[in-house]
């Protein structure tokens, strides 16, 4: 019979040390006092919760933060998209989370998606082959999508 | 370490083909021994025919190897009256039967409900909802700080308004195990309220003895005893039964059907709606006579044994906080989590060495709340587990704890 798959994508190109340092002592883990627009998602897997706050100037995010517990690929992916987005337009914005979703779902063969990603969010592209951890990596954008979209 | 497992790993084909796996994730599912896989394709090519239909020699095969499973299910059980013994796809179909057919029945407004804080999903969300649409008051018994049930709590909970009084016989997310006797006696003392306990966990594990018991409603899953998935088991006393209305309504179960009413089907026919699931029947029986084979006592001890091992080597570890009582109290369940590894990153790099763990809130969000955390790491023993498996989980915690440690 056949064996239950090798295990092929290294896990050392998932926790690479960028990403545990974004686990270890994430950016802009705090709370916004007066923020325009919020989003909030549950991992229904694991219970983590992670919210997202914006402030928004005009249509552009002149800051961004989240809280929430998460595993270090929830807590890291919520560190590096507050880098990513911070000075976008929220169209923008919402485009990059798209480039994400992309990102993660693209098989090997679309090697052009990576180059569509800010470079802050380059150690994600290790998660990609673990599909039991892509709702980790997904839950702050998630957040970051409702609060963009409500506000619109 | 040199503990053996108890049934040899080559009676199982998916661990004989991966040497490498470590499958500690049992109390999710287990794996099969290939007695239950022949089970099931002898009962196809040798027997397969609609049961109870057909007038000819085959279909009575059919029949007749259905019928000896409910009688080896039965017996493994401690049932001795097998016509009370109710063929579902699983534990979650028997709640829901229960809570809709009596539940629905005998629950209104004023009366009361009681579950526990250590129920899997399957045995709260059915009688929360029962107390939703009837007006009942749904009561939780909290838990020991070993996460137990509080029995000083349930001796106050239950009283005369209390109908139904649903707890799990051993816990699916930390292994604890109720003194089900101490139970029944403090229920039976304060109401006339149905037992209905969850037996999903403590059937694969412990030998369980129905009549015995003093209970009302048993229920428990096949997959998580060698046994196939979408077979189950609900066990209940003849009267209940046989005064409950029907749960789903089709062929097999009716007596007479007139055109503006019918008249049902005696047990255990009246609750297996439509063709019967005869094969996982078949093939779940010849489970059960595996598991005798082993015997379920040895199977206890086996659990016991590797559980205490494992415990020890993973208590040594730093920062690790184990879930539940002692071992002697727990089913062959390690619930635990780690100070600086997240359950979900464990789980992620225990895969990598092979190590298959469950990580999350094990459908008991209930008891997660009351634990303050989101999820927690669950390591499982079963019948084929060996102390190679309790090596591998300990050097794969090793490693994620260093690969967490190594950031800068």
């Amino acid at each position: 019979m056949s064996t239950v798959a090798p295990f092929t994508a290294s896990i050392a190109a998932m926790y690479q040390d960028a990403l545990l340092a974004h686990h270890r002592a994430p950016h802009n883990r705090r709370v916004l006092e007066t923020p325009t627009a919020s989003g909030a998602r549950r991992n229904p897997v694991c219970g983590d919760e992670i919210s997202v706050m914006v402030l928004l100037d005009g249509d552009v995010v002149r800051d961004v933060a989240f809280t929430g517990r998460g595993c270090s690929i929830a807590t890291a992916s919520a560190s590096m998209m507050t880098e990513a987005v911070l000075g976008l337009a929220a169209g923008e914005a919402l485009a990059v989370a798209d480039a994400v979703d992309r990102m993660l779902h693209a098989s090997g063969a679309e090697a052009s998606v990576e180059s569509v990603l800010p470079p802050a969010l380059t150690p994600l592209l290790g998660v990609a082959p673990f599909p039991g951890r892509h709702g980790c990596a997904i839950l702050p954008w998630q957040a970051l999508r409702e609060a963009l979209t409500a506000k619109r | 370490m040199s503990l053996m497992s108890l049934a040899p790993r080559a009676d199982f084909p998916l661990l004989a083909a991966n040497p490498a796996l470590h499958y500690l994730d049992s109390a999710a599912t287990s794996q099969k021994p290939a007695v239950v896989l022949d089970a099931l394709r002898y009962f196809y090519e040798t027997s397969n025919a609609n049961p109870h239909r057909g007038a000819y020699a085959l279909s009575a095969l059919a029949t007749d190897a259905y019928h000896d499973a409910r009688a080896t299910i039965a017996r493994f059980v401690g049932v001795a009256d097998a016509d009370c013994l109710i063929f579902t796809r699983g534990t979650t179909e028997s709640m829901n039967l229960v809570a809709s057919s009596w539940g629905d029945a005998h629950v209104g407004p004023g009366d009361e409900i009681v579950v526990t804080a250590l129920e899997h999903h399957a045995n709260f969300v059915p009688w929360q909802q029962l107390a939703l649409r009837t007006g009942a008051t749904l009561r939780i018994v909290e838990l020991t700080p070993t996460q137990t049930i509080d029995l000083d709590m349930l001796r106050d909970v239950v009283g005369a308004h209390t109908k139904i009084v649903a707890i799990t016989h051993v816990s699916n997310a930390v292994g604890s195990i109720t003194p089900l006797h101490d139970v029944v006696r403090i229920v039976r003392s304060r109401s006339a309220a149905v037992i209905v306990v969850d037996g999903a966990q403590a059937v694969p594990h412990l030998p369980v003895h129905f009549d015995t018991l003093d209970i009302d409603f048993y229920a428990f899953s096949g997959h998580k005893l060698l046994g196939p998935m979408g077979i189950g088991v609900l066990v209940g006393r003849r009267k209940l039964l046989e005064a409950m209305p029907p749960y789903q309504f089709g062929g097999d179960m009716i007596e007479w059907v007139r055109d503006t009413d019918s008249t049902w089907n005696v047990l255990p026919h009246k609750f297996e709606a439509g063709t019967p699931n005869a094969a996982d029947a078949v093939a779940l029986a010849a489970a059960v006579r595996y598991l005798d084979g082993l015997g379920m006592a040895n199977v206890r001890a086996h659990e016991i044994a590797l559980l205490e091992a494992a415990e020890a080597r993973v208590r040594a570890l730093p920062g690790v906080t184990v879930y539940g009582p002692p071992p002697a109290q727990r089913s062959g369940v390690l619930s635990f989590s780690l100070a600086d590894v997240h359950p979900h990153d464990l789980a992620t790099i225990l895969d990598q060495h092979g190590v298959c763990i469950r990580a999350g809130h094990h459908c008991a969000q209930p008891l997660m709340r009351r634990l303050g955390v989101s999820a927690t790491a669950r390591a499982s023993f079963y019948v084929y587990s060996d102390g190679s498996d309790v090596d591998a989980l300990v050097g794969a915690l090793t490693a994620a704890q260093q690969l967490f440690a190594t950031v800068d």
